[in-house]
């Protein structure tokens, strides 16, 4: 009896031991890249042709300072502060607002418009790219921040609505009613009621909107060519393509690129991980 | 004492107002930003448009029927970019799904610590942007970068091969890359599973593979029907991360569809009646997998 209860915790020992090494070890393949390029934008690129793989000899800063310079990096995440920011206030808020319609104002036209929305989930970027490209040469928005802002707020509202509808059917209509006994507009019901209790879902939106917005680069890549206007992430493809052999330096620029999305990260790391597991219905 | 008494009619003139003033914001810059240009492509894609303003045009816009879907299926580069999209799909849904499942499986089961570590730093690099990601690759993987010098460590005769196989660093990036999306997913859906029906199925001595079988994989196989789909179209839109380690080369022959559509469009000449073929029948394929695998699921699974 006290043998087999023995064998099987030996055997529950093996497990939960090879369960740790097996994570462990995905874990470091996850990071090991990001460490080594942390390694590795501290070397001279002299240094690194010889030593690939190792620690750096001696901690050398001055490529972060020419990467900033050279790179302008000051003005690109300025820029993708701009593009980021204003495109997640406005997708939040027009979706919510046509989400709060949407689920509370009967109207003869929602079946027709939330569908309309809705497949817009399975759009794709690529089907828009040469049409948005060549609309927003018509109306002599190339090259402008509104000509970038607008294509990411109109690519965020199909979501933006979806999760929207479904979060403010929940709010009991009980409140709603009361409010418009009272002589509330619909307007004011949206401020001072439907946002703070739809809060949830729009922090999830907002996740959702940050994150693909700091990163997105297709689109943004064709619509501007001016410096001044890019987002980081345009901006570092540029500056890494021009040094591409000027390691450190290249390195160095790729560090700062990561840092603002994983300060992000740490930040509101439990808000990601719920975000895009409801993010998952996009398709 | 007395509330005003509105009449009926006037309610619902200011809910009908109400209704379009907080539909309208939204509802106008979707349909001129998606809506309309998705059309638009289609309607491009069967046209001979040449660039240039729409109206007033000296070479007037004429529509041509199926001429660029018909030039598509003549095109080797095409059908090259068609394959290797299928070879991301496939890591996707043969890779990162059931790695991302089984990893979040043994977080959730294996009563490990620390499951909050793991779970952040394998998410750690979807969450970077792909263009940060896709220049540290592509420097690792160079010719005289590091990669030939860790594979030498292990096998001193070591000669490159990279350039024999183009598209397997990619794919082992997208692998990489990817994963823990899966896992997020699964663990936020797992931890929605009863735990009492787990212990008392353990309880009645259902080994640990009955318990997946039976109740766990059932309990997920919608979960799975939704990344598989959401697999199969990221796969197939996949493009920040290809156009910045290889830019498609060499020779085309790590191009996918995006990416060649992107060269069609915006390099060179541009082709715009092209690429919108490719963006159109980038769309329907990926309508067509996704429903070949809802239609799996209903066969198969649905039993939750």
């Amino acid at each position: 009896m006290s043998e087999i209860k023995i064998k099987t915790d030996v055997k529950a020992k093996i497990g939960l031991i090879l369960t740790y090494v097996l994570l462990i070890a995905f874990t470091f393949l996850a990071i090991y890249p990001l460490l080594w390029l942390l390694s590795n934008s501290f070397k001279t690129t002299t240094e690194f042709q010889l030593n690939k793989l190792g620690l750096p000899n001696n901690i050398v800063l001055i490529n972060y300072a020419d990467a900033w310079v050279r790179g302008k990096f000051g003005v690109l995440i300025m820029n993708s502060f701009i593009y980021t920011g204003l495109t997640t206030v406005f997708v939040v808020l027009f979706s919510f607002m046509a989400g709060f319609a949407f689920a509370k104002i009967p109207h003869r036209a929602t079946k027709f418009l939330s569908g309309s929305f809705i497949i817009g989930l399975l759009l794709t970027l690529q089907s828009i790219m040469v049409p948005l490209f060549l609309m927003v040469n018509w109306v002599g928005l190339y090259n402008t921040r509104l000509g970038v802002l607008l294509p990411y707020i109109g690519i965020g509202m199909p979501l933006g609505v979806y999760l929207g509808t479904e979060y403010i059917k929940s709010i009991p209509d009980a409140l709603i009613e009361s409010a418009r006994l009272d002589g509330a507009k619909y307007g004011r019901i949206f401020f001072s009621i439907i946002l703070p209790m739809a809060k949830p879902a729009a922090i999830t939106l907002a996740i959702l909107t940050v994150t693909g917005t700091w990163n997105e680069f297709m689109l943004i890549n064709i619509l501007t060519s001016n410096d001044s206007i890019k987002s980081l992430p345009v901006g570092i493809q540029a500056f890494a393509g021009a040094l591409s052999s000027d390691y450190g330096k290249q390195f160095a620029a790729l560090v700062i690129g990561l840092i603002p999305m994983l300060a992000f990260y740490m930040v509101f790391r439990k808000e990601i991980t719920k975000g895009v597991s409801a993010g998952a219905v996009k398709g | 004492m007395n509330k005003r008494v509105k009449s009926i009619n006037y309610v619902k003139k200011e809910e009908g107002r109400a209704y379009w003033l907080l539909v309208l914001p939204g509802l106008i810059i979707y349909f001129s930003i998606m809506a309309f240009p998705t059309i638009f492509s289609v309607v491009l894609s069967l046209s001979n448009y040449k660039g240039g303003p729409l109206f007033g045009n000296r070479t007037p816009f004429e529509l041509v029927g199926f001429k660029w879907y018909a030039n598509l299926l003549k095109d080797e580069y095409f059908f090259m970019a068609l394959n290797n999209n299928f070879k991301i799909v496939l890591v996707s849904v043969f890779g990162q799904i059931p790695l991302g499942f089984f990893l979040a499986y043994i977080l959730h089961r294996g009563m490990v610590k620390g499951k909050i570590f793991f779970q952040t730093m394998i998410y750690l690099p979807c969450v970077i942007s792909t263009v940060v990601i896709g220049i540290l690759w592509k420097s690792f993987f160079a010719p005289n970068g590091a990669f030939p010098e860790l594979v030498k460590i292990f096998n001193p005769d070591y000669e490159t091969q990279l350039l024999s196989h183009p598209m397997a660093p990619v794919l082992f990036v997208i692998f990489w890359m990817y994963t823990g999306t899966y896992l997020i997913i699964f663990l936020a859906n797992l931890q929605k599973i009863d735990t009492s029906i787990l212990e008392a199925a353990k309880i009645d001595g259902a080994t640990e593979m009955q318990v997946l079988k039976y109740i766990v994989l059932p309990a997920l196989s919608g979960v799975i029907v939704t990344t598989c789909i959401l697999a199969i179209s990221g796969s197939l839109k996949s493009f920040d991360l290809i156009y910045v380690m290889t830019s498609g080369g060499p020779a085309n022959r790590t191009t996918v569809l995006s990416l060649y559509m992107f060269d069609k469009a915006f390099k060179g000449a541009p082709k715009y009646p092209l690429a919108n073929a490719i963006s159109t029948v980038m769309v329907m394929i990926s309508f067509i997998l996704i429903w070949i695998t809802m239609r799996v699921e209903k066969r198969f699974g649905g039993r939750t």
